[in-house]
């Protein structure tokens, strides 16, 4: 009976450790691409610590600081989930950004529009617009992967710039959503009725974080608690076993991918009725890339990408105070949050190498030290 | 680098192999001349492919010693094989699908002026060959453009273009049409004759008396002995292959009365992945309360059949009905139908997922687990629990991800969500494969048990002996036809092992 009850410790001990990891594994990583950058920042000249201290006022240090934080996360919270989602269902989109662009388009459009509805109703007719933006834009990956067989990955990565092009298209005249006369190539305002609200005044701290945060949570209850989560990670997992137990494996690609797309819409239309309030020219510059970051930094985790998208958001709303403060160009968050993703997955290299040769041991073991041989006798 | 050209005899001396459980030979003796074929028959798990993977250098014996022409040598690595002139074509084919055939022959030989890649001595030679022997390839086709016939072509290529004299065929016509395997064992013999030697693998006894010189027969990693396939007797050969000295014993059961058909199968016919033929109008009727256990070399349909009762694969001609309810799609309904699939791993489990994910893979979406679209985990940790007990999986608790879990045990989950539902058709495709001996032992126990709750139990498995131990009807498949259809309880398994050759004649002289 010994060894049985030595099995039963090792295998939770096992799943301790491996909890513990899953979440101090980003820590991990944040804290040695600091390290590195350190470097970095030393060779220019500065002091590293004086240049991170500054660049955590910049970020967390007072309510403006918070608030540009938050506003800077919310496009990577929104656009990190729709990765997480697709990477749960073994789908990786890289298409987010094309879909910031489709899917803040398509609530440019309804912002602009007077409609003759209550103001509450119009906010929620041109977010939901955004959303289906992205949505519609993902059918054509979902369809060519489900049943063409085509990689998502090569068809949302080149729907980036023609979602791009498309955006550039709109604002230019004579589209009907480009403002007539106008110096830039730029859309009218988006009405007030259709503005997202400003959280805290005298900052541009807006509703897209809520939405974010909303959606994380919306996603964390979908995966764990409803049937279609499961079928989700069913076919993410192994499709061929989600065949075998009845999943309609071409529907489900279809519809997860379709809505791992409407959250790169939604992270668009954040930034259009909640930041720019019109529609511009390469408005995103790059969130959408950044996006996949955030969801890799968060191995896809809904909640741990919450985390993530704010230490991005941080980053970025500290690199202004640091540059002043210090002289270090701002561009060095980049790295930091490049070496971060890269740290990440080295981590996760070095377990999944550690996990693996722990469970080659425990193959040359013979079956009967963990069965009971009692069993049948 | 030439001592390849005078091979004249490779020995191989008191060969043995351990693997982790079982060995897998048993110091076996072994000797092939050059300008002969010589065959190698032998059930699935005889020791034939640890043998050749020795041979061609892929493992390294525990005990033994191989002579080429009386010359003691060591193989250490494939290189090493080929350096001596030994060759291999593998039952899968190694070939790099995005290369053309040329690209495919010259991979891994030295080029003239290195680094540069000159491949138009190289062409020649292809062209050479090809004309020589025959062959209708294109040096510049992509191997993924060729049809299957054209690749195994393609291997034999690469080993004439090494000029091997030794060449080891792993069933080399199992994905030929009958015409291209006619052809190909007409080049065999035509190696003989220039003096190369070979070693040829099959389960068709038919091709086995047409080609080879001799044939060594193993069973359980021992040679059981060398003949003319065309002096001795097919049954002789079949009983040499199957027959045992000790025997399990069949396990008892009692008749089951109330017997009526669930499984109808009428003139099924369907495509294996390469899209070939792999049932060839199949009937087969199985009843509640009966285990038809499906016996044959693998690779005869047994997999394809499984999944065309199941839905999993479409098929192309015919009829399936369970309880009169004709099969058109994945089956859901686990009341209906369990499928123990052959690889629990790709096909049975989500091994990332949780043993309690697992027992209700098929099932979450049903109450009580999901009540108005939320799952009910405390319903499922109920549920899982109770099976864990039922089934004795041993795990620590049912929220460990079933990777974790030994190989008996992660069956166990598979077998308890199959069998959980009671299902009027249990299919049950190689259950106890890789299983120790405990772990078998308790997964025949649970099919029995089926089969007296009523169940009708379709059993494929290519261990022969719990074939035997477990059925109440035989059925022998080969090239994807029944052979034959035989009562359990006195069959011969001499007849068993002709059938599974592709030999018919023994059922027609017993009535």
């Amino acid at each position: 009976m010994n060894y049985k009850i030595n099995k039963l410790d090792s295998t939770r001990l096992l799943d301790i450790g491996g909890l513990v990891l899953s979440g101090g594994r980003p820590i991990l990583a944040i804290i040695l691409a600091f390290l590195v950058s350190a470097v970095m920042i030393i060779i220019q000249g500065a002091n590293p610590l004086e240049a991170y201290s500054a660049m955590l006022r910049g970020s967390f240090g007072s309510v403006a600081a918070l608030a540009n934080t938050c506003v800077r996360a919310a496009p990577l919270l929104l656009g990190g989930l729709g990765v997480a989602l697709g990477v749960k269902a073994g789908l990786l989109n890289v298409g987010i950004e094309g879909q910031i662009y489709v899917g803040g388009s398509a609530a440019a459009a309804v912002g602009i529009m007077p409609i003759p509805v209550a103001p509450w109703l119009h906010l929620v007719l041109a977010v939901s617009a955004g959303f289906l933006g992205g949505a519609i834009w993902g059918l054509i990956p979902a369809y060519l992967k489900a049943y063409r067989g085509v990689s998502e990955i090569v068809v949302t990565l080149m729907l980036n710039y023609v979602g791009i092009q498309l955006c550039s298209l709109l604002v230019h005249e004579p589209s009907p959503l480009a403002e007539k006369g106008a110096f830039f190539p730029q859309s009218p305002p988006i009405l007030a009725s259709a503005q997202l609200p400003i959280l805290i005044k005298g900052t541009s701290l807006h509703l897209g974080i809520i939405l974010g945060l909303i959606a994380a949570i919306i996603l964390a209850y979908v995966l764990f608690y409803t049937p279609f989560g499961m079928r989700t990670k069913m076919i993410g997992q192994n499709p061929e076993a989600a065949r075998y137990a009845g999943v309609n494996v071409k529907k489900q690609t279809v519809v997860a991918l379709i809505l791992s797309c409407g959250l790169g819409g939604l992270a668009g239309t954040g930034e259009v009725l909640g930041l720019k309030l019109r529609l511009f020219d390469y408005f995103s510059g790059g969130l959408g890339y950044d996006a996949i970051a955030v969801a890799l930094m968060a191995n896809s985790n809904p909640v741990g990408v919450i985390f993530s998208a704010l230490f991005f958001g941080a980053l970025r709303a500290g690199a202004g105070k640091m540059e002043t403060a210090v002289g270090i160009k701002a561009p060095i968050v980049q790295v930091i949050q490049a070496l971060a993703v890269l740290f990440v997955i080295m981590i996760g290299f070095v377990e999944y190498n550690r996990k693996s040769k722990q469970d080659k041991r425990k193959e040359q073991m013979p079956e009967d030290t963990i069965y009971g041989s009692e069993l049948n006798k | 680098m030439d001592q390849s050209n005078d091979l004249s005899t490779l020995r191989m001396v008191g060969i043995s192999k351990r693997f982790p459980g079982v060995l897998a030979n048993d110091n076996i003796d072994f000797e092939v001349k050059a300008g002969q074929v010589h065959g190698i028959l032998g059930e699935n798990g005889a020791g034939k492919t640890t043998l050749m993977k020795i041979l061609y250098g892929l493992h390294q014996p525990d005990s033994g010693e191989i002579f080429l022409n009386g010359k003691k040598v060591e193989i250490h690595s494939p290189k090493a094989a080929g350096d001596l002139g030994i060759g291999m074509v593998h039952q899968h084919f190694m070939l790099i699908e995005n290369l053309t055939a040329l690209e495919n022959v010259v991979l891994g030989l030295p080029t003239k002026h290195p680094p540069l890649l000159d491949l138009e001595p190289a062409r020649n030679r292809f062209n050479e060959l090809t004309k020589e022997y025959d062959l209708h390839l294109t040096p510049s086709s992509p191997v993924w453009s060729l049809p299957v016939g054209d690749q195994q072509w393609l291997e034999i290529l690469k080993l004439l273009f090494r000029n091997a004299k030794l060449l080891i065929l792993d069933e080399p016509t199992a994905v030929l049409a009958p015409k291209q395997a006619k052809q190909l064992l007409s080049t065999v013999r035509r190696f003989a004759q220039e003096g190369r030697a070979i070693i040829f693998i099959s389960h068709k006894l038919e091709e086995m008396k047409e080609v080879v010189d001799c044939v060594t027969v193993l069973r359980d990693g021992h040679v059981v002995g060398t003949v003319d396939p065309k002096e001795v007797q097919s049954a002789q050969l079949a009983q040499m292959m199957v027959g045992r000295d000790v025997f399990l014993d069949r396990r008892e059961r009692a008749p089951y009365k109330d017997k009526k058909e669930v499984l109808v199968i009428e003139h099924l016919d369907c495509l294996n992945d390469r899209k070939l033929p792999a049932l060839r109008k199949i009937d087969l009727t199985v009843k509640s309360g009966e285990i038809v256990g499906v016996a044959g070399v693998d690779g005869n349909g047994q997999r394809e059949l499984a999944e065309c009762i199941t839905g999993l694969r479409q098929f192309t001609g015919g009829t399936i009905h369970i309880n009169q309810k004709p099969v058109d799609g994945v089956i859901n309904d686990t009341t209906l139908l369990g499928y123990i699939p052959e690889d629990r791993h790709k096909t049975g489990l989500v091994l990332k997922f949780t043993v309690e994910e697992n027992l209700i893979l098929k099932t979450f979406e049903e109450l009580p687990y999901t009540k108005r679209g939320i799952i009910q985990w405390h319903e499922i940790r109920q549920k899982a629990d109770a099976l864990i007990k039922e089934y004795d999986i041993r795990t620590p608790n049912s929220m460990v991800p079933v990777n974790h879990l030994s190989g008996g045990n992660q069956q166990k989950v598979v077998v308890a969500r199959e069998l959980s539902n009671k299902p009027a058709l249990l299919i049950s495709s190689q259950p106890t494969r890789g299983l120790d001996l405990g772990a078998v032992e308790s997964v025949h126990n649970f099919l029995l048990k089926e089969r007296n709750r009523g169940a009708a139990v379709l059993f494929i498995s290519t261990e022969l002996s719990e074939v035997l131990t477990l059925s109440d009807r035989i059925i022998v498949m080969f090239n994807g036809e029944i052979m034959g259809d035989l009562n359990a309880e006195k069959v011969d398994v001499n007849l068993i092992g002709e059938l599974m050759l592709g030999h018919r004649e023994g059922l027609e002289a017993t009535p």
